[in-house]
């Protein structure tokens, strides 16, 4: 087992369902990948993966919720199950899934940061070249900034788009269509 | 004589020409080129309609098939590829995407590429079979050859 | 015999261009040359595997800068996703790598099942469609790569067993291509009967054409020429540019997800990983015949060891129940209707799912409030991050190496653009 305590700017340590979260301070992330690459091993970025928690646990999710096991007719109709989902610190989530790509003990980490609109985030380019394009992508679906990145240009989209698509506040776009129950 | 010498109209045999070696552009977009792609291979076999032959050159090619998911960054190409052939030039929206945006109605997919270009055939599926391909592409032929002029004389964009 | 030309084969240190490692700038010298012409690759190209635009500096004949232009195909996959519920969506990532795609839809069910426990018949079923997609996908790798690099005949080769794989999936799904059978807990209909004698002969007969293919492009001195020495990746600069899959391997890196950490049942069949040292297009040639090779032999063992048994989960909140049963259950009548109306729930929290798909490392995380629809679903599309190779191994390359070498990194733009 591979221990994390020393890894700069930890804030919280996040085990569940086989994976290992480490949230680190945003300011403090470079130092912190270049101490899972170069001191625990992490030499392989495989994903990095913003998310925007605008909304989160607003609508729709508490009720019937299904389990693994069944239902146990003795305890509450929920079992427990019903609550809301626990709010986030922060509107974005960037999240790191890094791997350490060794035969025979390959080992998974997820390196996350927690950020508010328009706050900036480290650029880990100089760490892992691959970042560059995830990086990219990140800024132009979702509007955030990496401090240090070579090319900060869009991606995917038009180069004179506005607006940051995978925002929940983007709307959905395309075209109406009548007596759906979509929207 | 009779059996020597055919007889006819110049509109009939000009159509027939046509028809009998229209080549397409490689316009390949996404999961419905794959399947463009099997009907040249051989069992689905496009070379009995001589159109085995996918041009490169839009300036080369009479028949567009737009096969796969056009976004609107993609959109300009395409139009310019469709502007690049010369008349008379035939359409096929292949598949759900191009004929109407498909499953993907949202901000980037464009809702049918009627809306750039004007379609002669739409063909359904996702993506269609070759056959069901084969049977847009016969289709077209039938138009020609009863003398259906093409979409951009008949309807334009838009429809 | 003509001797084949005298390239280096493998590289010490890093060709990772900076300060941008994905775009290959002019060199200072060259900057204001009249002899420089940039011209444009795509997105409408009969030769880049999709809408790729690359805008490529040429010095003569030589490929002195390069820069991947990429969003020709973004559809919106992730926020479309958003909208769908659970069971709707599955029908989504298939579409984004359309070669291969059976692996999308296995890695986002997989992603959700981490909280079902799935039945082994249904394990065993998706592993052995999952080979034949993997087989599929080489195929049409290969025959469009032969095609682009000149031996045109690959293509029917190639496309007359693609079109028998295709035949079996329509003998299973009902579908050729797209085939949504793959469901949270399992399979979605039990597998047909005739299904196991048509696969049994299309073992035998895949190794054959095979050996047909090889037989046509491997001795031959053009392709030899034209797929040894170039487009040069080593390890170090493979690992650092995240690449996996048969470019990783054919770069000296022995990893591979279904032996490292086995999902579905790889642990359990026995399987050869092939691994090349030289990095180059040849060596990314080898290993994917290699690979379809192995995967012929996993669907061998696959048949034989099939199991009985039911091919879905039970549990009857994610899961539809059988028909008889909603005359005479009223709890499956209920849950029949909660699961067609609003969807079924997976609890609140965040997994990350990897399995070895034919072009590396297909990764979802997805984000769940404990809803009916997905909150946040990423893919990790390994073409995506094979592109950004492209600058580092078009150094010193030829425009006719241009295409060997994006053909060799055999990416779909689908996958790259979501």
């Amino acid at each position: 087992m591979l221990n994390y305590n020393r890894v700069p700017g930890l804030v919280e340590t996040r085990e569940g369902k086989g994976e290992t979260t480490l949230v680190v301070d945003a300011p403090r992330l470079r130092e912190a990948a270049r101490y899972l690459r170069d001191e625990l091993g992490f030499n392989f970025l495989s994903d990095i993966a913003a998310t925007d928690y605008l909304g989160w646990g607003g609508k729709g999710v508490s009720g019937y919720i299904g389990s693994a096991g069944g239902r146990d007719l003795n305890k509450p109709s929920t079992q427990g199950l019903q609550r809301l989902p626990r709010p986030k610190p922060r509107r974005f989530s960037v999240s790191y899934h890094l791997l350490m790509l060794r035969a025979g003990a390959g080992t998974r980490v997820r390196l996350q940061v927690w950020v508010d609109d328009a706050e900036p985030v480290p650029s880990v380019v100089a760490v892992w070249p691959t970042a560059d394009w995830h990086e990219r992508e990140a800024w132009d679906l979702f509007g955030i900034r990496f401090d240090g990145h070579p090319n900060p240009q869009r991606i995917l989209m038009d180069d004179d788009w506005e607006g940051h698509p995978l925002r929940k506040d983007y709307p959905i776009g395309g075209e109406p269509v009548r007596f759906s129950g979509e929207e | 004589m009779e059996r020597a010498v055919g007889l006819t109209t110049l509109e009939k045999a000009v159509a027939w020409a046509q028809t009998k070696s229209m080549w397409p552009d490689t316009f390949g977009l996404a999961c419905c080129a794959i399947e463009m792609m099997s009907i040249v291979s051989s069992r689905y076999d496009i070379a009995r309609f001589g159109m085995e032959a996918f041009r490169s050159s839009p300036r080369q090619a009479d028949l567009l098939i737009v096969s796969g998911r056009v976004v609107h960054k993609m959109a300009a190409p395409l139009r310019q590829v469709y502007d690049q052939m010369l008349e008379p030039k035939w359409v096929i929206a292949m598949g759900a995407c191009a004929s109407s945006g498909g499953m993907f109605n949202n901000y980037t997919t464009l809702q049918g590429v009627d809306k750039i270009v004007a379609v002669d055939i739409h063909v359904p599926g996702c993506p269609p079979r070759p056959e069901a391909l084969m049977e847009g592409i016969v289709r077209l032929h039938e138009k020609v050859l009863a003398g259906v002029p093409p979409a951009y004389e008949l309807h334009g964009v838009g429809c | 015999m003509a001797i084949a030309p005298q390239r280096p084969r493998i590289y010490e240190g890093t060709r990772i261009p900076s300060p941008i490692p994905s775009v290959l700038e002019l060199p200072q010298e060259l900057r204001t040359s009249d002899d420089v012409l940039t011209v444009n690759f795509g997105p409408n190209h009969p030769s880049t595997h999709g809408v790729l635009r690359l805008v490529v500096d040429l010095h003569g004949e030589e490929v002195v800068g390069l820069a991947a232009v990429i969003g020709y195909l973004h559809t919106g996959f992730e926020k479309n996703m958003e909208q769908k519920s659970w069971w709707k969506a599955i029908t989504y990532p298939e579409r984004i790598d359309y070669v291969s795609f059976q692996y999308n839809e296995l890695v986002f069910v997989l992603a959700i099942e981490q909280l079902l426990e799935v039945p082994e018949r249904a394990t065993w079923m998706r592993m052995l469609l999952c080979e034949l997609t993997r087989i599929h996908s080489h195929l049409v790798w290969l025959g469009t790569a032969g095609l682009e690099l000149g031996a045109i005949s690959m293509f029917w080769y190639c496309f007359r067993e693609r079109d028998r794989i295709l035949d079996l999936f329509e003998l299973v799904t009902g579908v050729r291509m797209h085939t949504r059978y793959f469901q949270a807990g399992g399979l979605a209909e039990d597998i047909p009967p005739g299904f196991f004698d048509e696969c049994a002969k299309f073992v035998e007969v895949m190794p054959k054409a095979i050996d047909e293919y090889e037989a046509l492009v491997d001795r031959s001195q053009i392709w030899l020429e034209r797929t040894q020495g170039l487009g040069l990746l080593s390890a170090d600069d493979a690992i650092a540019l995240g690449q996996s899959g048969p470019v990783l391997r054919a770069s000296g890196v022995d990893w591979d997800l279904r032996r490292e950490q086995p999902y579905l049942v790889y642990d359990r069949v026995d399987f050869r990983v092939p691994v090349r040292q030289e990095g180059d297009v040849y060596a990314r040639y080898r290993v994917r015949m290699e690979e379809m090779r192995e995967s012929v032999r996993i669907i061998d063992q696959a048949l034989r060891r099939m199991p009985g048994g039911p091919w879905i989960a039970d549990d009857r909140k994610v899961v539809l129940p059988p028909r008889e049963e909603l005359h005479t259950s009223m709890e499956s009548l209920i849950h029949h209707f909660k699961i067609v109306t609003e969807g079924y729930r997976v609890p609140e929290g965040e997994v990350y799912v990897t399995v070895e798909s034919p072009r590396g490392e297909l990764g979802c995380y997805v984000v769940s409030d404990g809803g009916p629809k997905p909150w946040r679903v990423k893919f990790r599309a390994p073409s995506f991050v094979a592109l950004e190779a492209t600058a580092t191994c078009m150094r010193n390359a030829l425009v006719a190496d241009l295409i060997a070498i994006v053909g060799s990194l055999d990416t779909v733009m689908g996958e790259v653009d979501r």
